[in-house]
């Protein structure tokens, strides 16, 4: 199979979900001794842009999105390691810290988030549900990161979003370090309202702000 | 006010059964089922089965006289007050977490909605019984109204804790008053003597209407 069939596999796998045939052609690029980075760039990423393509068209919903996103994450799990040893990098979109916050034990939309999130390509640091209003900015300094992703399930703990804002510009880091916020009781106003620089509606409009803050 | 355990009851007999359609709107799809992935619908058979063993409803309430309660303001003009505190267990949540760590996000997100769904329908079955329990005394029963929404602060959750054992049924409350496990589900009822002061529709049986009588 010549290279250009098995990079567009690649991302025919990552479309169609099959989490199989991803992890299959990762092993088959470590044993062609492929150039990982092509095999990342031009095999698996095109597959997952698609997905959001299709996503906007209407044609896929959250869990199509979340299986492919399943497939990248399997894949790279296999790539990882070698990429290491030969200490490659791919280029990273952007590194992202995210968790939820403070009082809120609620996890899975923001999994989903951090999921997504890594599937297009950025660097995630999930620091969990429960997290201490400080560690998000501590964390952000310490990797240098663009974005934190907050979220949030309770009208309660909605409020540590916007301390979290408030901390950010009070340490003149908020021209460095842009906030999302996501959380069933969030809305547009409310990340208007608090001063956010992006509001994920759900996973795929989250990956889609945080895209639009590393292009700005 | 510690209320007498033997006025602490159970609602027994608690059924869940499971909208398909809904199930499907949760999960993310706005189309019909028939438009929805073949291995997509397969995981979604097979999480469900996994709820035989993993969902454990319980509810627990106690019927107070309004001099009982705090006398809240939400309570105001009530002859009596149900407490209700429902739950699923903790089992689902566990495996949701299993998932995860196994990157299996799309299951864990169908138990999630499963789960949900389960803990929504504990919170109708024991709202409609005791709705009924209302009728039975003649009076008119409220909707049901959680700590959180209005004007019943979240905070609020500690007098339920106070009133109810949640520990019998396997539920705490965080610092923060989130419910573990949080596939659980508090509220109260009022039981009016006078029916102008409930907009319940009382008079409408079933399922459907009571899936809207909650706030």
């Amino acid at each position: 199979m010549s290279k250009e069939e098995l990079l567009a596999r690649m991302g025919k796998a990552i479309i169609e979900g099959d989490k199989d045939e991803a992890e299959s052609l990762a092993k088959e690029a470590l044993e062609e001794k492929m150039d990982l980075i092509e095999v990342i760039e031009k095999g698996y990423v095109p597959g997952i842009k698609k997905v959001g393509d299709l996503w906007e068209k209407g044609e896929y919903f959250l869990p199509e999105l979340i299986t492919s996103a399943e497939c990248m994450k399997s894949a790279m799990n296999i790539l990882q390691p070698e990429m290491e040893k030969a200490q490659i990098q791919a280029q990273s979109k952007g590194k992202v810290i995210i968790g939820t916050v403070e009082g809120d034990i609620h996890d899975i939309g923001k999994n989903l988030v951090s999921s997504m999130l890594s599937a297009n390509g950025f660097e995630v640091h999930d620091l969990g549900a429960d997290v201490k209003l400080e560690q998000f900015i501590e964390k952000a300094e310490e990797v240098d990161a663009h974005i934190i992703c907050l979220s949030a399930l309770l009208t309660t703990t909605m409020l540590g979003q916007k301390r979290v804002i408030e901390i950010l510009k009070e340490k003149n880091l908020s021209d460095r370090i842009k906030v999302l916020v996501g959380g069933a009781p969030v809305n547009k106003k409310w990340a208007d309202d608090i001063g956010a620089d992006g509001y994920g509606e759900n996973a795929m409009v989250a990956v889609k702000a945080a895209q639009q803050i590393i292009e700005e | 006010m510690l209320v007498m355990s033997s006025r602490i009851k159970r609602i027994e007999n608690l059924k869940i059964e499971f909208d398909e359609q809904r199930i499907f709107r949760l999960i993310g799809y706005k189309k019909k089922s028939q438009e929805i992935k073949e291995p997509i619908k397969k995981m979604i058979a097979e999480e469900k089965k996994k709820l035989e063993y993993l969902l454990h409803p319980a509810s627990i309430y106690t019927i107070l006289d309004y001099n009982e309660t705090n006398k809240h303001p939400v309570f105001k003009d009530a002859e009596k007050v149900a407490l209700c505190l429902c739950t699923i267990g903790p089992d689902l949540e566990d495996e949701i977490n299993q998932l995860m760590e196994k990157n299996e996000m799309v299951r864990a997100l169908i138990l999630d909605s499963l789960g949900s769904e389960a803990a929504e329908e504990v919170a109708i079955q024991s709202d409609r019984r005791l709705a009924d329990m209302a009728r039975e005394l003649r009076f008119w029963p409220s909707k049901r109204y959680s700590p959180g929404y209005g004007k019943w602060d979240v905070k609020e959750q500690k007098y339920i804790f106070q009133v109810l054992p949640g520990k019998d049924i396997g539920v705490s409350l965080t610092e923060s008053c989130m419910m573990i496990p949080r596939k659980s589900i508090s509220f109260r009822i009022n039981f009016y003597k006078n029916k102008k002061l409930t907009t319940r529709k009382n008079t409408i049986q079933g399922k459907s209407n009571d899936r809207n009588n909650q706030t």
